[in-house]
């Protein structure tokens, strides 16, 4: 009994000392309490409908972000990852009857395997050649999924998936908590010593190699790793919707998560993920003037990028907070003296 | 001899860059090599640290034309010039990129860390650490800070300072000098001088020769991919052909 409340203190304290001081991690932290209690307060299927596949997309905008925020390697071809993971999903499930606890992080490995296939020849492309190429391979599959519709259900898909679980509130705790958990791991990925190496690829590869570093393999780890978690939320996604069609590889997917991201704030993780938050929910939202929907979702994306071009997230987190001049600690932007250091702020 | 050279030759393309060069760096020298733009400085440099292999790697089968690649490099006794970039850097042959090159949206500690990289064990990147700010007491004040926020000078002291976080047995330096004005040259050059009494052997390759040849022991002229002169800068200057040609003096 003391023991728990010893540790419960020490929470305590990590709470008071770490989070409450910076108003981005209170923001973060009161994110992780409304998704796992949203529930509670609303039994809306349409909502939770929304918030489920929300998240869905959070995954995938968030994978995005670190092979192309942070290891520079642009992807316009990201919905391959997508596609290959719900194919997967489901060609496992309707056929090895395999449940989708197993069947969503095979699909996944599926992915990988994706990634790596066309990460290898794309190790020499960079930039727009590099874009060009990512944008094929998706349409190749498409190509391919309408050339053996007996095995792949063609244009019509494959249907008749088991669900994720046996309740909506159930799929939405099982997304949610995945959510939160995979995006944790990538922006712990991106706060490693592996995330510095990315990020060091992308300014500049040949001091990289001039440092010891083999950055083929590391580009390849960036290409299997964000083809591991794109591939997760394309499998929750087939057996969310319980069908997994040519649309989960569509262009338009591959272009709307680069829109996430740069909404956001790229070589972030927070970023793309809150800019799922927001612009997913509008776009629903906008239902109701069904006609200009598509408009008023561009005029949105239009304008936060014309006066926040660094993202949404990254222009929020530098209005509430400040950064010291001396020891470049961060502080709420009401102090006036830095809260390690004692510096004088601005 | 630490780095031995021996008729090496690089074609990109058509395009003869080195031409039959050979030379050597021994353990503990300061070795410059000097010459006019386009002489195949930066190229040599690249070829022995092996990112002429790979560039040709990247290139095969493009329509640019192909790289090629002749001759041998020794280093530490052993040849090199069919090892990847990345092995020879864990042998201690290390290059420092020209053109002041940190990478500038990351912090400066960051940017070191990434020197780092070969050192599994914490202790020594931590012992390394130490020798660098010991020698760049600048950067340890600016830890924290974006090094695209740097000045040019503490900007190439934070490449230097990369470089030397792999520990070095022979560090290559290029053009540390390009685009900074005189006085951070000379706090440059300052260091480059502590860091050859340190005990490792540096190969610099250099513009600014007035100032070079004062703290090398020997010298290489390159042009046109060639060694056309060697010597000490007292030989070299004396030489009325090098000087007026090869030297614009």
């Amino acid at each position: 009994m003391r023991l728990i409340f010893f540790y419960l203190g020490k929470l305590f304290t990590i709470i008071k000392n770490e989070v409450l001081v910076l108003p981005s991690r209170v923001a973060v932290g009161l994110f992780f309490l409304f998704m796992l209690l949203l529930p509670l307060f609303t039994k809306d299927i349409y909502l939770l409908r929304i918030f489920t596949l929300t998240s869905i997309f959070a995954i995938f905008a968030a994978s995005w972000d670190l092979l192309s925020g942070f290891t520079g390697q642009m992807n316009f071809g990201h919905a391959l990852f997508f596609g290959v993971g719900a194919y997967g999903a489901a060609l496992l499930n309707l056929h090895a009857s395999i449940p989708p606890w197993a069947s969503v992080p095979l699909g996944a490995l599926c992915a990988v395997l994706a990634g790596l296939i066309i990460g290898i020849p794309c190790l020499r492309l960079r930039g727009t050649y590099l874009a060009l190429t990512t944008l094929a391979f998706p349409i190749i599959l498409t190509g391919l999924i309408f050339a053996f519709p007996s095995f792949t259900g063609g244009e019509l898909g494959i249907s008749g998936i088991v669900r994720l679980t046996q309740s909506r509130v159930g799929d939405y705790y099982t997304v949610a908590v995945l959510m939160l958990g995979l995006c944790t791991v990538m922006w712990k990925i991106t706060d490693s010593n592996i995330g510095i190496i990315f990020h060091a690829i992308r300014e500049d590869e040949v001091a990289v190699r001039a440092s010891g570093v083999n950055t083929t393999r590391y580009k390849l780890l960036a290409f299997s790793l964000s083809g591991f978690f794109a591939g997760i939320s394309g499998g929750l996604y087939a057996h969310f919707m319980r069908i997994a069609g040519p649309s989960t590889l569509d262009l338009f997917l591959s272009f709307s998560v680069v829109i996430y991201a740069i909404f956001g704030g790229v070589v972030t993780i927070y970023g793309p993920v809150g800019a799922v938050f927001v612009l997913f929910p509008l776009l629903e939202f906008l239902r109701v003037v069904q006609n200009y929907r598509t408009l008023m979702f561009a005029v949105v994306v239009l304008l936060i990028l014309l006066y926040m071009p660094d993202g949404l997230f990254a222009w929020l987190r530098d209005k509430i907070e400040k950064e010291c001049p001396r020891c470049k600690i961060r502080n709420i932007a009401t102090r006036h003296t830095c809260r390690v250091c004692t510096a004088p702020l601005d | 001899m630490l780095l031995e050279v021996a008729n090496l030759s690089v074609w990109y393309d058509k395009a003869m860059l080195i031409n039959n060069l050979s030379m050597g760096v021994d353990t503990g020298e300061l070795v410059s090599l000097v010459g006019p733009n386009g002489a195949g400085k930066s190229t040599l440099l690249r070829a022995i640290t092996g990112l002429v292999a790979w560039e040709r790697e990247l290139t095969r089968r493009s329509t640019h034309g192909e790289v090629k690649l002749e001759g041998t490099v020794t280093f530490d006794g052993e040849r090199i010039d069919q090892v990847p970039a990345h092995e020879i850097v864990k042998r201690g042959l290390i290059l420092c990129p020209e053109r002041r090159r940190p990478f500038r949206e990351m912090t400066v500690i960051d940017n070191l860390m990434v020197g780092s990289y070969l050192s599994k064990d914490k202790d020594e990147a931590q012992n390394n650490l130490d020798k660098v700010y010991e020698l760049f007491p600048v950067l340890k004040n600016r830890t924290k800070q974006i090094s695209g926020t740097l000045s040019g000078g503490e900007q190439q002291m934070l490449a230097v300072g990369r470089a030397l976080m792999s520990k070095p047995k022979l560090l290559c330096i290029d053009e540390p000098s390009t685009g900074l004005a005189p006085i951070l040259r000379a706090e440059v050059f300052q260091k480059i001088g502590d860091i050859s009494k340190l005990g490792i052997t540096v190969l610099l390759v250099e513009q600014d020769v007035s100032t070079v040849f004062k703290m090398t022991s020997r010298n290489y002229v390159l042009s046109s991919g060639k060694i056309i002169a060697q010597g000490t800068g007292e030989q070299l200057l004396q030489d009325e052909v090098v000087r007026k040609t090869y030297l614009g003096l």
